[in-house]
């Protein structure tokens, strides 16, 4: 396994040279901004609670966009050859591009904390709760990546990757809403597999193992499904 | 080293490799030979174990491509045929990658690196974009990255293609280099590649194995196969041909009062020729036993199999 390693370190040196990965970090933390300023505006109610569920839309929008370059780019320059053809595993170089994409969303996820700071300077925020936040929007990010890499192995083109990993996680943000749409003893069932009720009890400061779990399933079967179609793509 | 026995390879229902065998021995050189479309570039995929056979038995190394396919990448140093490089890094943070993918130890991944930048003349490049590069350079950066981690079988898919003629010899050189102490497949479009660096050639057609065996022996494998060339004077063709022993006369060409044959015969028309001219019957200044070109002996194989 270390081939995982050998994988994060190159990609995290295509990230750190990509002016477009600036752009999407970039992009998230005024999206961040905007939501923090909007739910101060409009509800008047300076929480972390409204940020974050927000936060996790922006990363359902940023996140495919952020991953979409990794094997739709490498099939294009050929370099999927060369990794293929190596002593590293598939599910090794899946791996190691899964974890340097949440590594970035680290480093976007710091650029955010001078909100939680403000926070701090008007009120007395729990900084637990703070903590568990971000510890839930971490475990979107791991899901949100892993799908990602999965539409970007699909296709050749990097930007119907994107796309397709945005109306890919679509569903699972708007079964949130099904109350609406259906009644209430389905909606409950339906809404489980939405991203947002995992993030409730997260953003209480409550780290239910569920929920945990529930991220990590969701990133698991993505991963795997990447691996799948790295594999199925070379009888093709 | 690599051994192919009934190789077959399908896309769908089109068969673009069917029952191709052959051998390369240790320390070998051996030339891919086919047109566009021959199916070069899909069994050397399947060499490497990018792409699955649909059936037939691929040995590298003494290891199954199928049964055993990491003993044989970390046998393996391949350079498919569009060099795979990544443009946003520099040459020398791509190739310590690569030394580090294929396993170099981290103690000798600088010096390695170093060492193969020389021998294929990035010497002074490291700081590069690979991005920036022209063609011949990214050539150079995909045959660095074949060798890195010194494998004892290289793979190589088209290495000169698309190189000025000054490059094609430096690569060409660096080739005849590795021979010996690597046992290397190259494929090719290119016969006079094949004359230059390999002793020995696969030439392959629509899918099809057409002939193998050393250069000599695919020449003969021309129609006709070895022939005599003739330069007289004081004899015409008919003449020439009505000679006891003599099956076939060719006319090449006259220049200043000399004719020139190709005279085809069962046995070894030479001493024949040369003791009637000898005698005055007519005047003779070239008189040499020759084999077809590559390139005609290409022409001739392909040809009969249909050109694609
Ligand atoms: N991925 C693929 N899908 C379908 N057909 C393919 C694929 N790759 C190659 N082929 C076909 O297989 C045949 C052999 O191609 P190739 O091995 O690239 O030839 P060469 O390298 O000798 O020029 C061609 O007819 C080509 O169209
Ligand atoms: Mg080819």
């Amino acid at each position: 396994m270390s081939g995982v390693l050998t994988i994060w370190k190159k990609e995290m040196r295509v990230y750190a040279v990509n002016p477009t990965a600036y752009a999407f970090l970039a992009v998230f933390m005024f999206l961040a901004g905007l939501f923090f300023y909007l739910g101060l505006t409009l509800t008047g109610e300076a929480s972390m609670r409204v940020l974050a569920s927000n936060l996790a839309i922006a990363e359902l929008f940023v996140l495919p966009m952020l991953t979409m370059r990794h094997f739709a780019e490498e099939r294009r320059q050929g370099t999927l050859e060369m990794l293929l053809t190596s002593p590293v595993s598939p599910m090794a170089l899946v791996l190691g591009k899964w974890l340097a994409s949440l590594t970035l969303c680290l480093l976007m996820f710091l650029g955010t904390l001078i909100l939680p700071l403000i926070l701090a300077y008007y009120g007395d925020p729990d900084w637990g709760v703070v903590f568990t936040t971000y510890l839930g929007l971490l475990g979107v990010a791991a899901a949100f990546c892993a799908a990602g890499l999965f539409s970007s192995s699909l296709v050749d083109d990097q930007l119907a990757a994107g796309l397709i990993g945005i109306v890919m996680l679509m569903p699972f943000w708007l079964v949130g809403r099904a109350e609406a749409l259906v009644g209430d003893e389905w909606a409950a069932k339906i809404q489980a597999f939405g991203v947002l009720s995992h993030l409730e009890s997260f953003n209480r400061g409550v780290i239910d193992s569920a929920d945990v779990y529930y991220f990590l399933a969701f990133a698991g079967c993505f991963l795997f499904l990447t691996y799948r179609s790295l594999e199925s793509r070379r009888w093709r | 080293m690599i051994s192919v026995v009934d190789l077959h390879k399908a896309w769908g229902p089109r068969a673009a490799v069917s029952g191709v065998s052959f051998e390369v021995r240790k320390g070998e050189v051996v030339g891919f030979l086919g047109p566009n479309g021959a199916g070069k570039t899909t069994t050397m995929r399947i060499l490497t174990g990018f792409i699955p056979a649909t059936s037939g038995e691929v040995k590298v190394a003494g290891f199954d491509v199928f049964d055993d396919p990491y003993a044989v990448r970390a046998r393996v140093g391949y350079l498919p045929e569009t060099p795979p490089l990544y443009p946003e890094l520099t040459v020398g943070d791509y190739l310590l990658f690569c030394a580090e993918l294929r396993g170099v130890e981290r103690s000798r991944r600088a010096s390695r690196t170093g060492e193969v930048m020389e021998r294929v003349g990035l010497r002074g490049w490291e700081k590069r974009l690979l991005g920036s590069l022209s063609k011949g350079y990214r050539q150079r950066v995909g045959l660095a990255q074949a060798i890195v981690h010194d494998p004892p079988v290289l793979i190589l898919d088209e290495p000169t293609s698309g190189l000025d003629p000054a490059q094609v010899v430096g690569i060409r050189d660096l080739i005849k280099e590795l021979a010996g102490s690597h046992t290397v497949i190259l494929s090719t479009h290119i016969l006079s590649e094949v004359e230059a660096v390999c002793p020995r050639a696969v030439v392959i057609n629509r899918g099809r194995l057409v002939a193998e065996g050393d250069i000599a022996t695919i020449r003969g494998m021309a129609r006709g196969g070895a022939y005599t060339y003739v330069e007289v004077q004081g004899i015409d063709g008919p003449r020439l041909g009505r000679l006891p022993g003599v099956a076939l006369v060719e006319p090449v060409g006259q220049a200043g009062g000399w004719a020139a044959f190709r005279v085809r015969a069962p046995a070894d028309p030479r001493e024949m020729l040369a003791d009637r001219a000898a005698r005055g019957e007519f005047r003779i200044r070239a008189l040499e036993s020759r084999l077809p070109s590559l390139e005609e002996a290409f022409i001739d194989i392909v040809g009969r199999e249909g050109l694609a």
